[in-house]
């Protein structure tokens, strides 16, 4: 210790690391190259499962353009969610709706979906699965495709939702019946539609893009 | 001649002898949660076997330089770079693999099997002793997780690699449960047992 102490500090430190500083050069750069390298086609491939899924709800959609403005969503303990709302244009140019990524805890993990509405925010033209992990065989249930869970969002007017255990699946209101034995993943799910559809519709009409009419009005 | 007889031996032990999963009992996270089917075990298992090899590489070749206290710290800021590069590639060029299997490739970071052979064998061995265990402990994880996902995966769905069975289309009730982390758990056990009654056999 005693000769340490002699040593000059800043040379002692640079003799006992100089091989941990330069691995992490070394490391740091090789990860920047391959990120800058990766990085294009890993936005491209989130843009494209986006584009998939919201093109599927919104039947006609043949792009999507960004809103300008970015909508903070309060989802609570003060945190606040920064949503792109993407609108849907068909091949004449018209706006055939809107879709949007969002995202609350599930059961196992968070869940993240993308939720389409009509061009005039009205009615819910459904909702896909970005990512989830929940349950085999009961909450990923939300995942299936056309599935009596999914489908009951189809035309389901943009307003608080309710989870309900019994009820029609068929019919089209404001109650989900819940997938059953995964009543934490189905409300979870309702929780996020609660959370997001209305601050976001509010949002987009105090910033011109939905008229009072509810009529969409183009901001190009 | 010697040498190539130890190599031989270094790959095959961990097939068997010190197989990571079945006789090392290491990397237990990983075979748990992603063996519902085999792809995505499959894809941890090559993922494995890049962040054991490029460990094992960069440990070995500066194994004279490591000092004690900044040995661990080495370790890991290679594994962690391994690790990001496996990420990052399977976001880029297999993105529906890598959001199946979500935190599990940057869990690899925490795997016991990669630093224990880093600690092991790459810091005292050379290079050539180390790639081989690489391989040989990586192809062992991945044989182990392979056949216990393709166990579950055929229990669970009547499919394997995600395509149906004929000789299981007609009768076979697919068993939910196996698909399910208590399929796991009990796959897991009876392969553990199955190798101890082997292992206690040929001893």
């Amino acid at each position: 210790m005693l000769a340490n102490e002699k040593k000059n500090p800043i040379l002692f430190f640079l003799q006992e690391s100089w091989l941990l500083m330069a691995a992490a050069i070394v490391f740091g750069s090789l990860l920047a190259s391959l990120n800058a390298a990766w990085q294009p086609k890993i936005v491209q491939n989130e843009i494209d499962k986006f584009d998939t899924l919201a093109g599927r709800l919104l039947a006609g959609a043949e792009s999507f353009e960004s809103v300008p403005e970015v909508v903070p969503v309060n989802i609570g303990k003060g945190k606040t969610y920064s949503v792109e709302v993407k609108k849907g244009i068909d091949a004449n140019g018209k706006t055939v709706g809107w879709a949007f990524v969002c995202e609350g805890a599930g059961f196992a993990d968070k869940i993240k979906l993308v939720v389409a509405t009509d061009a005039a925010f009205e009615t819910l033209a459904g909702f896909g699965v970005l990512s989830s992990f929940e349950t085999p065989g009961f909450g990923d249930k939300i995942n299936i495709v056309d599935g009596f869970y999914q489908s009951q969002f189809k035309g389901t007017p943009v307003a608080e939702l309710e989870l309900t255990k019994i009820g029609d699946p068929e019919k089209v209101d404001n109650q989900i019946v819940s997938i059953t034995g995964a009543t934490v993943t189905s409300e979870a799910v309702v929780n996020i539609f609660n959370t997001f559809l209305l601050p976001i519709k509010e949002a987009m009409r105090s910033d011109g893009l939905l008229s009072d009419q509810l009529s969409v009005i183009s901001y190009q | 001649m010697s040498k190539e007889v130890s190599l031989g031996k270094t790959f095959t032990a961990g097939l068997w002898d010190n197989n990571p999963v079945l006789r090392l009992l290491l990397g237990m996270c990983p075979t748990l949660a992603v063996t519902a089917a085999v792809k995505p075990a499959l894809t941890m298992g090559i993922s494995v076997i890049f962040v054991l090899l490029f460990s094992n590489i960069v440990v070995s070749s500066i194994r004279h330089l490591l000092k004690p206290h900044v040995r661990i710290l080495m370790f890991t800021l290679t594994i962690a770079t391994a690790v990001t590069i496996a990420d990052l590639y399977l976001k880029a060029f297999m993105p529906e693999m890598s959001a199946s299997l979500g935190p599990f490739i940057p869990l690899i970071i925490v795997n016991c099997i990669i630093i224990g052979r880093a600690e092991a064998c790459a810091s005292k061995n050379g290079l050539m002793v180390s790639i081989t265990d690489a391989l040989g402990m990586g192809v062992g994880f991945t044989l182990t997780l392979c056949v216990l996902a393709a166990i579950r995966e055929v229990l669970a769905t009547g499919m394997i690699f995600e395509k149906a069975i004929p000789a299981f289309t007609d009768f076979y009730v697919p068993w939910a449960a196996m698909g399910m982390p208590v399929g796991a758990f009990i796959t897991l056990g009876l392969m553990l047992g199955a190798v101890n009654m082997i292992s206690k056999k040929t001893t």
